[in-house]
């Protein structure tokens, strides 16, 4: 139901609308007409008129005044004084001193006359007519107070602010000043500084040319000869020339190797590198898969403590695939796998058994398998991922699904691109491919 | 009133038209080098000298492959060799004056070195001037110019041990003529010190960012500071002075540029200030203050060492692209040249630093 403003609803004999009318009616009860005051008194003279209005009590920060140049209202509730003035007074410049019990107006005549009364007599149309314009005249002026008030504090404000501007300006100034004159004061003394590193320089080599040969001639003949000359044409800078070519240097170390290790990483790549979350990811899944046994079996209960160990009989199972007996160890591999479904290695042995066994269908669907259960794809399962991939590889070829094959084979080309056996068949497989299209 | 802490002021700055990835002051001059590689993948080496406030193109020199870093901490005064290390693992010391053919020249490394420092030049220290390079392939290598070919150490992974790229080296503890150590820091944040007499890793440590500078504080002396610097915006200063059994090197770690810190280099005329450059093309100014007591017992009985603590004395931003290298001058304090990736290269002055 939205709400009806009880002045435009039509009058629908509606339950909410009746509440509503009747708080309205209720609100109106209370701004009851108000008690007038007729107990005030008024002096003037010949430019102002002194009215002064009893309070009975009432606190003045409750008193509201209106006034225009022709009307005064005073209003503290439950009283009310109002005044239509006989002449018309300069609003502006009257006061009003609300105080002690009583509240006193001076107001300024716009004509300095005397009045012969306080009121004016006007029938009630112009004085309702003359109390809607004191309202909306206080309205005006309020609202201009209001803006001229809003746009001084905005005023205030942008200076304030300009101010601050200039002053931290002036600081940022002071202080560049300051940076600037110590660039300058150092530039000046790397100048001078260059500027004594040139002469000495080139004082040294004026040195030098008179020397004759430097001290870089290596033949010994020579070598006798210049060090006579040195000798008798004595000069600092010679003498310590000739005592650094003459100081031994030791001789190159004699050859060493020290061998180092790095700090190991359970994943060899450096913290930056690695797939964190993928080989985390990798990690658990191989701690879940250890942990999972499906152990609602009815077969458990007829196995030996040794046959209910996923790991013990994946070994049987290698052994018997080494020494040939391939049925015997699918059997164990699908024991285990009964047991626990989760480890890829068995599927992947599986394959391989039945690969052996011909039984390629079989073959592809559990290397399927295993390189489901391989996923994601990192460092530490490449090599699982590999034989898998190789083992599903052959059994598509020996299927004839050439194309199929060689996909496998890329991949684990793509795990080991160093495997030279794998390029081969590759290799072959694609001549096959193109041989029979 | 004047400005009291140090202020680091951008005196020059010139833009190049290659990539310059290192820059050193050339020894008793006002001239400087940069290297780097043109857009064409061939290398350039580049003199300026400073006048009047801008920067003369004394000379430039192309190689056939890019030059990722140099030194001249291995040369007497007076020869005063530039030895760099290219992109194809070839290190190479060249007499600037006639660079058509390096006065030696070896392949040190299968891969890029990056990184290479020298000690034993320049008058300082004893000991037989030697180069080493740390190389993208794992392997650090000392060398010696006498020793044609073949290096004098090398420092390599065992076998069958996956390698770890080597992104710095520095020479330290080099105090008389048999002592000299190398440390090298690596791409998983391995940090190793090598001691050179004895032929043996003397610590290891790893602060789990790949390491991208260390730098002892002097080489010349006994070891007393080392500071290595990080990815993510870490950098470790170690007390080298006292050495625990098992925990190593005490050290004090701070965060700061919010980015990769990429160099780190001591005031030569002072070891315990120094400089980082980030990744985020601006350089801080440290000081490090020493502890009250430099050492204390252990749980044990054993001495430990007890680091001190490091203050920021200044910052400034150059630039918006990494600052890559870093150099002081060591004939004037707080002269420094630093070359960033936005192709420019600036010369800066460190005011106030004897006040410090």
């Amino acid at each position: 139901m939205t709400d009806r403003h009880p002045s435009i609803a039509p009058p629908l004999s509606n339950h909410r609308h009746v509440v509503a009318t009747s708080v309205y009616v209720s609100l109106r009860r209370e701004s009851e007409m108000p008690l007038i005051v007729k107990d005030h008194t008024w002096t003037q003279n010949q430019n102002t008129v002194y009215i002064s209005v009893p309070l009975k009590g009432v606190k003045p920060a409750s008193v509201h005044v209106i006034c225009t140049d022709e009307y005064l209202k005073v209003s503290f509730p439950p009283f009310l004084f109002e005044v239509f003035l006989f002449g018309s007074i300069n609003e502006e410049r009257s006061e009003a001193r609300i105080g002690n019990g009583v509240a006193v107006f001076t107001l300024q005549k716009r004509r300095d006359e005397s009045w012969e009364q306080l009121f004016t007599n006007i029938d009630k149309d112009k004085q309702k007519q003359i109390r809607e314009q004191a309202v909306l005249k206080v309205q005006q002026k309020e609202a201009e107070k209001s803006k001229a008030k809003a746009a001084r504090i905005q005023q205030e404000k942008k200076y304030a602010l300009e101010t601050m501007m200039k002053l931290e300006n002036k600081e940022r100034d002071r202080i560049q000043k300051m940076k600037d004159e110590e660039c300058a004061r150092a530039t000046a003394e790397l100048d001078f500084w260059r500027e004594t590193q040139r002469k000495t320089a080139e004082e040294k080599e004026n040195q030098q040319k008179t020397r004759g040969t430097g001290p870089q001639d290596n033949q010994p003949v020579n070598q006798k000869t210049v060090t006579l000359m040195r000798n008798t044409g004595d000069t600092t800078s010679g003498q310590r020339s000739r005592k650094q070519t003459a100081k031994d240097l030791p001789a190159p170390r004699s050859a060493g190797c020290i061998q180092i290790s790095f700090t190991p990483r359970v994943f060899p790549t450096a913290l930056r590198e690695s797939h964190v979350p993928e080989e985390e990811e990798w990690l658990k899944k191989q701690a879940e898969a250890r942990r999972a046994v499906d152990t609602d079996l009815a077969e458990l209960d007829d196995l030996r403590e040794d046959e209910r160990n996923p790991d013990w009989l994946k070994e049987k199972g290698d052994k018997l695939f080494m020494s040939g007996n391939y049925q015997a160890a699918v059997n164990a591999y699908n024991l285990a796998i009964k047991l626990n479904r989760k480890i890829p290695a068995l599927f992947s042995n599986r394959a391989a058994c039945h690969l052996k066994l011909r039984n390629l269908h079989k073959a592809i669907e559990d290397s399927s398998q295993a390189l489901e259960l391989l996923k994601p794809a990192v460092a530490a399962n490449a090599s699982a991922r590999l034989k898998a991939h190789v083992r599903r590889g052959t059994a598509f070829c020996e299927l004839e699904l050439y194309v199929e094959g060689l996909q496998d084979y890329q991949a684990a080309l793509e795990i080991d691109p160093h495997n030279a056996a794998l390029r081969a068949d590759s290799d072959k497989i694609c001549e096959i491919i193109q041989g029979t299209t | 009133m004047s400005l009291e802490k140090p202020q680091i002021i951008a005196h020059i700055q010139k833009s190049l038209n290659y990539t310059v990835f290192d820059s050193r002051w050339i020894p008793c001059s006002a001239k400087f080098v940069c290297m780097g590689n043109f857009a064409r993948g061939s290398g350039v080496l580049q003199i300026y000298e400073i006048q009047h406030g801008e920067l003369q193109l004394v000379r430039e020199i192309e190689k056939a492959k890019p030059i990722k870093c140099g030194t001249f901490g291995a040369t007497s005064l007076q020869q005063r060799h530039l030895a760099t290390g290219d992109f194809d693992g070839s290190l190479n010391v060249w007499n600037l004056e006639v660079p058509e053919s390096p006065v030696y020249s070896v392949k040190a490394h299968k891969e890029i070195i990056n990184s290479i420092d020298g000690v034993g030049g320049l008058g300082i220290g004893d000991g037989a001037p030697e180069i080493v390079t740390g190389s993208r392939d794992g392997t650090v290598k000392v060398w010696d110019s006498r020793q044609k070919d073949t290096p004098v150490v090398n420092m390599e992974p065992m076998e069958g041990e996956t390698k770890r790229d080597c992104w710095t080296v520095a020479f330290g503890h080099a105090f008389n003529e048999q002592d000299r150590c190398v440390c090298a820091g690596y791409d998983n944040g391995d940090i190793k010190l090598f001691d050179l007499r004895n032929m043996s890793l003397r610590w290891e440590t790893n602060i789990k960012n790949g390491v991208c500078s260390v730098e002892f504080d002097r080489k010349d002396i006994n070891m007393n500071k080392l500071v290595a610097t990080s990815l993510e915006g870490k950098f470790h200063v170690f007390d080298m002075r006292t050495q625990h059994p098992t925990k190593g090197f005490a050290s004090v770690s701070e965060k700061a540029h919010k980015s990769t810190i990429w160099q780190v280099r001591h005031l030569p005329q002072n070891r315990d200030i120094f400089m980082t450059a980030g990744g985020a093309g601006n350089l801080h100014l440290w000081k490090y203050e020493y502890p009250a007591q430099r050492t204390k017992k252990g749980a044990d009985d054993v001495d430990m060492g007890v680091a001190g603590s490091v203050n920021l004395l200044q910052n400034v931003t150059l630039s918006t692209q990494p600052i890559s290298s870093l150099d002081w001058s060591p004939d004037k304090q707080g002269l420094c040249v630093c070359s960033s990736f936005d192709q420019s290269v600036r010369v800066l002055i460190v005011t106030k630093l004897n006040t410090v």
